[in-house]
């Protein structure tokens, strides 16, 4: 029972901090169409770039973790503005392909630069554990999750709220009406991508703090992935409810099904539940289905 | 004021769509855009609004000014902020969007949080319907409330000169007139001008000020709103009516003038 709770736990906060991944990827194709899949190696840049702000410049915290959301919001716009902006109106299969190049770039820049395969990111958290009815639950899970968390609200609140906001879900909609409001879209791209990144970058942080940095953290990329296809592509909501599914089944499969089956069971969980799910619902579990009039 | 000086409009550098269109909306005025699918109406709006663009059309030859300073090789963001603000043709609203942020998206380039508050209540004033409906999702509205919203969204952006695309299309009669009175006020009270591109040329002369024909990306007639509606080429190829009184025996149409042929 005790070993449940404690799945459970982890399971919930690994899947929260997904979740939070998975929305730069949602956020990304909402407003632009185009599937970022390079969303692991962001992941994974920016947990090297924490490490060496942390570790090896030996920043203090405060100062180090803006400097890595300055880095992600400038990586963003990089991006979008040499990678992406000159392919506008070109076949959206390019514009996929040339995310994918850019995993690959990214990785191999991780591999020059940090040449070094494993690091532990220094400790941002305190290290006791806590006492959650009979689980003992190391701290970084529940700060996962309440970053995480709050960073939800404040997204929604954003969405919800703010006119460039509501201008994002619009280009979502429809693009050429956007654009006959006078407002810039290349604009509400740009800010995509920010976002995709800061919020990948934040995940590289927490879940390195987690586990350690390697380039295994492009695995969290292909888990977001999951929570994605899983909520629906288009689908703030379904990217939170996806999120702690996955984690949830990646934790307690695991140590349910590892001793029983075999040991790689872990990766492949996800990708299971994903295809039972598109099965019955092929545009995800919240995915917008198009509303149209009759 | 918006000047057009014999512009022409080629889609993909080869296909010509407008050859030397020529017209002006003078400030506060309500000009219509008339003639059948395909005469370049909509393309004309577009090379004004600089949305052309985006559907690799250009603007080969001419002159677009506004006020004097020649537009149109500016963006359509540009464009957009000097007050030129196109509701694009077959009711393009947000649908996941409920009509309130709709209707803030056409407000974006106002930062006066206060204005766009007064804009909003001066939208519901003219709209009441969108009121009882402002939390409603758009894509769920009637055809009519989604016209009525794209051209609030339009008004949203305080427009100098709006362009309205086939306010009436697919809309039941009624809905039509209502719209067009509304149109019609908004005219009057904000001295905005209105360019109107319009199939149902009885309803689009029954608000305008000055009207231009169009036929295959040429303008073939135009002028004061009585003198089209007297025309009687005008009387029997858009409005249906011939002349009034005569019997005429079928045998006396002859066929090939049931179709006008302008030039």
């Amino acid at each position: 029972m005790t070993e449940l709770l404690q799945f459970i736990i982890t399971g919930l906060a690994l899947g929260i901090v997904y979740a939070l991944i998975a929305l730069g990827f949602v956020v990304v194709w909402k407003s632009s169409g185009v599937a970022n899949l390079a969303l692991g190696q962001l992941v994974l840049i920016s947990a090297w770039f924490t490490y060496s702000m942390l570790a090896q410049a030996q920043l203090p915290v405060w100062l180090g973790l803006p400097l890595v959301i300055i880095f992600a919001l400038f990586l963003g716009w990089v991006i979008e503005r040499i990678i992406l902006r000159p392919l506008i109106a070109q076949p959206i299969l390019s514009l996929i392909t040339v995310t994918l190049g850019l995993g690959y770039f990214l990785q191999g820049l991780v591999g020059i630069i940090w040449p070094m395969s494993l690091a532990a990111m220094p400790p941002l958290f305190p290290k006791t554990p806590v006492r959650i009815g009979t689980a003992v639950v190391s701290q970084e899970y529940l700060w996962a999750a309440i970053i995480s968390l709050v960073l939800f609200g404040l997204l929604t609140l954003y969405f919800r709220y703010n006119r460039m906001g509501i201008a994002m879900r619009a280009a979502a909609d429809d693009q050429k009406a956007v654009q006959a409001c006078g407002i810039p879209v290349t604009r509400i791209f740009s800010r995509s991508w920010m976002f995709a990144c800061v919020l990948a970058a934040v995940g590289g942080v927490l879940i390195s703090s987690i586990g350690n940095i390697t380039v295994g953290l492009t695995h969290t990329g292909l888990q977001a992935f999951s929570v994605v296809i899983l909520g629906g592509l288009d689908s703030l909501p379904g990217a939170i409810i996806a999120g702690p599914i996955i984690g949830l089944s990646e934790t307690i499969g695991a140590g349910y099904l590892t001793p029983l089956t075999w040991p790689g069971i872990r990766e492949v969980i996800p990708f299971i539940i994903i295809i039972i799910v598109m099965f019955a619902r092929p545009y995800g579990l919240f995915g917008e289905e198009r509303i149209e009039r009759i | 004021m918006l000047r057009l000086n014999n512009i022409e409009v080629a889609y993909l550098g080869v296909i010509r769509v407008l050859h030397g269109v020529s017209l002006s909306v003078p400030e506060g005025t309500i000009v219509a855009l008339l003639g059948a699918n395909g005469g370049g109406k909509s393309t004309t709006l577009k090379a004004i609004s600089g949305l052309l663009r985006v559907e690799e059309g250009e603007v080969t030859d001419g002159s677009i000014e506004w006020n004097g300073e020649r537009i149109d090789r500016k963006s359509g963001e540009e464009i957009g902020k000097l007050g030129i603000i196109q509701a694009l043709e077959g009711r393009h609203v947000f649908e996941h969007l409920n009509t309130e942020e709709n209707l803030l998206v056409g407000a974006f380039n106002n930062p006066n949080r206060g204005l766009v508050k007064h804009d909003l209540e001066m939208v519901y004033d003219y709209f009441p319907r969108l009121k009882t409906l402002r939390a409603s999702t758009a894509g769920y509205l009637s055809g009519g409330e989604q016209q009525m919203l794209v051209i609030g969204r339009a008004m949203m952006a305080r427009p100098k000169l709006m362009m309205l695309d086939e306010p009436s299309l697919g809309l039941a009669p009624l809905m039509v007139k209502e719209i067009y009175d509304i149109i019609h006020r908004f005219n009057a009270e904000q001295k905005t001008s209105v360019l109107l591109v319009e199939q149902n040329v009885r309803i689009a002369l029954s608000i305008a000020h000055y009207g231009y024909v169009m036929e295959n990306g040429h303008i073939v007639l135009d002028g004061t709103v009585d003198f089209l509606k007297n025309n009687e080429d005008i009387k029997e190829f858009y409005m249906g009516l011939s002349a009034v009184g005569t019997k005429r025996s079928y045998r006396e149409v002859k066929h090939y003038k049931r179709r006008k042929r302008w030039l």
